[in-house]
């Protein structure tokens, strides 16, 4: 088996039947039950919902940061829910990149160093040393690429909100994931640098055809995806501005 | 490969970490410190008993001793070949010594040792400690120099004797006067202990209550038929005993092996020989002295059987050495107890690390970092905090070891006082030996303790949810 799907399929990210539920207490709070999602190859897919409707545990539990109480999820075809954690952990590394609200940047690393992690993840010494030239060229190159070129060596303390989510965002791509997963991306930033942000995705979809999910309860964010579902009642409905 | 650079990232960043490595330094460098004194101590003081003891001693265990030792020598010799190489008898009973001191008489009670000077000395290190007022060595003798000769009616007259050395007459009272004056004075010369003829008080330098000339007068018993009792014996004293081991240099008086036994009644004027109650034996570098010592009471059990005892040095002195070794053991559990306290505080730190970096093991995770990796963060953390611990520590105690003599001087400068006085060890130097299996124990224990302690936050690390830990606030 292949490390990574090789993704013959146009659809490249599935969910069936997902139920998930957490206890508080001895309480279950049921959050999704029965959600069904197809995610097509180079889509950029917006998740709605309100707040605590699930759209974050969905979101993990596609970028195997999770696992449901029941129902699959596919991958390029492949079911993936259930692997053994070696194959989960590096599935993570190498076909998901993860972009979360509050950035999550490791503070002791500088901006290039939190870009290499997913790299430094990957290989081991040897690997990583005999490679060391041109992986950090490609994560210079990622940082040009998101604007921070003149950042590098700057540690997260010494970034802006807007500068982070981008260093944030090419760490995500560092590890040339076939699935962008964004939780809230813009959730922590003005509307200038979230405006920033969100461009920079589209770009990046349009240049690249990444696929990639961005979670929001943010209308005119969802608007700018190619798609956009609604999860409510622990189920995900297609959704339109139009319904809104 | 992030494991290595995190946890080389994670020691240069969370200084309070520091706290683990200079409690792992201390304890390491505190127990080398301590582990080579007491090795030094303890090997001078081995070197002491053995210079003291011969390697092999055959004692009677009656304190009368036996005549024939002439006899026994030869039987040993026998049985050992050329693996012995001298042998000296002496005769050593209890006593008390008494002199006078400012017009009081003073007495204490001693070991009296009669030897053969110069046969005692070829079986240890006996020699070396002999010195005279001034501390230089004297030879072994127990000739009484003239100077040293008590004042007597002869001296007096021996003095102021105008002799012309051209009348024979002057000539022959001289030399009667010099009779009379060796008949009025003891001949024989006593060795003391230096302990027992000096007082010694901290920082000031030791009063000779004893100086050489000194009358000394010996109280022992002496062999009898039907009942114990006393004999007296004048000498003077001519020189120190001082192996730097308390208990000898305080209680011991060397005598003449002849004037003792004859003292003692132990002298067969018609055989001319004395009886002795030990033989010191010299054995040749490399024999088991264990061994030798088994053959020596075998040999000597078929001569006469449970009367001589057969003991190395060692086994002479094992209370002493075992006590030594069974302090320096428990001198190194709680020492050891330091580096384990230093082990908790890795555990304490680390748990606090382990919540403060809750997040940062999420998004590890959500990038890919397994269970295991993150589990080798801490644990890798640990060995490191361990290493740099316990390489520093090293490296101090044995710097602290190789200047130890003159960090003294320096305190001793600052306290005012002496920290190491060298009169109560009658060492000039602290004594330390490094011993490398010692050191490397002391390291890895450290190491050990350290990855131990590291163990249980590494694994809490290991076992948080990414989603949870993402969430951590």
């Amino acid at each position: 088996m292949a490390m990574v799907p090789d993704g013959s399929t146009d659809v490249m990210l599935s969910a069936r039947g997902v139920v998930k539920s957490y206890w508080k207490g001895r309480n279950e709070v049921p959050v999704l039950q029965g959600a069904d999602l197809d995610l097509e190859r180079g889509e950029m897919l917006a998740i709605m919902g309100a707040s605590g409707s699930g759209k974050s545990t969905l979101l993990h539990i596609l970028g195997l940061l999770d696992e449901p109480d029941s129902g699959e999820v596919h991958l390029a075809g492949e079911r993936i829910d259930a692997l053994a954690d070696r194959r989960r952990d590096a599935l993570r590394n190498r076909a998901f990149g993860f972009i979360f609200q509050f950035y999550h940047l490791l503070p002791e690393l500088s901006a290039l160093e939190n870009v290499l992690v997913p790299q430094w993840i990957r290989h081991g010494p040897i690997s990583y040393w005999s490679h060391r030239a041109r992986l950090r060229r490609e994560a210079q190159d990622l940082l040009e690429r998101v604007g921070l070129g003149h950042r590098m060596t700057h540690r997260p303390a010494e970034l802006s909100g807007g500068e982070m989510q981008r260093a944030a965002i090419a760490r995500a791509l560092a590890a040339d994931p076939i699935v962008l997963l964004a939780d809230e991306p813009t959730g922590n930033l003005d509307a200038t640098s979230g405006q920033g942000v969100l461009d920079l995705l589209r770009d990046l979809n349009r240049e690249r055809g990444l696929t990639m999910i961005v979670v929001t309860h943010d209308p005119n964010i969802a608007q700018q995806a190619d798609r956009v579902v609604r999860l409510a009642e622990g189920r995900v409905e297609e959704w339109s501005p139009a319904l809104a | 490969m992030y494991k290595y650079l995190l946890c080389w990232r994670y020691l240069r960043t969370r200084y309070i970490a520091l706290a683990s490595v200079i409690s792992v330094m201390l304890g390491v460098a505190t127990m080398i410190v301590v582990n080579s004194v007491m090795a030094g101590f303890a090997e001078k003081m081995r070197d002491r008993l053995h210079g003291i003891l011969a390697d092999v001693v055959v004692e009677s265990y009656t304190l009368n001793g036996f005549y024939e030792w002439q006899e026994v020598m030869a039987r040993i010799q026998a049985v050992t070949g050329d693996e012995i190489v001298a042998m000296a008898p002496t005769m050593e009973c209890p006593g008390i010594i008494d002199f006078r001191v400012n017009g009081e008489v003073w007495n204490r009670p001693v070991q009296i040792i009669g030897i053969q000077p110069k046969e005692r000395a070829k079986t240890g290190d006996f020699a070396e400690f002999l010195i005279d007022q001034r501390g230089h060595q004297i030879p072994p003798s127990f000739d009484v120099p003239d100077e040293l000769r008590p004042t007597t009616t002869a001296s007096e007259l021996l003095k102021d004797f105008p002799v012309d050395r051209q009348n024979p007459d002057d000539l022959l009272i001289e030399q009667e006067l010099q009779q009379e004056m060796k008949d009025q004075s003891p001949d024989s010369g006593a060795i003391l202990g230096y302990a027992l003829a000096t007082i010694h008080q901290k920082g000031m330098e030791d009063i000779f209550i004893a100086p050489p000339g000194t009358q000394v007068k010996l109280l022992f018993p002496r062999f009898g038929q039907t009942k114990a009792e006393a004999s007296l014996l004048a000498a003077t004293t001519i020189g120190y005993f001082k192996s730097g081991m308390s208990e000898y240099d305080s209680t011991h008086v060397y005598m003449p092996l002849e004037a003792l036994q004859q003292a003692r009644w132990l002298y067969d004027y018609k055989r001319g020989v004395g009886a002795v109650n030990t033989i010191q034996i010299k054995v040749k570098p490399g024999v088991d002295l264990a061994a030798l010592s088994s053959r020596i009471q075998a040999a000597l059990d078929r001569m006469k059987p449970r009367f001589y005892q057969v003991q190395t040095w060692e086994q002479k002195q094992g209370p002493l050495l075992g006590a030594v070794a069974v302090e320096q053991s428990i001198l190194n559990i709680l020492l050891f107890f330091i580096i384990a306290v230093a082990g908790f505080g890795i555990l304490a730190i680390f748990s606090m690390i382990v919540v403060e970096k809750t997040r940062d093991i999420g998004i590890l995770k959500s990038l890919g970092a397994s269970t295991a990796g993150i589990r080798g963060i801490f644990l890798g953390y640990g060995l490191l905090l361990g290493a740099v611990g316990s390489g520093v520590g090293m490296a101090g105690g044995l710097l602290f070891v190789h200047y130890i003599n003159e960090i003294e001087q320096v305190l001793s400068q600052i306290t005012g006082r002496k920290v190491f006085d060298d009169s109560i060890y009658y060492f000039n130097r602290i004594p330390t030996i490094i011993e490398p299996m010692t050191v490397i124990w002391i390291v890895a224990g450290a190491l050990l303790i350290a990855v131990l302690a590291s163990i249980w936050p590494a694994q809490r690390a290991s076992r948080l949810h990414p989603v949870k830990a993402l969430r951590f606030d």
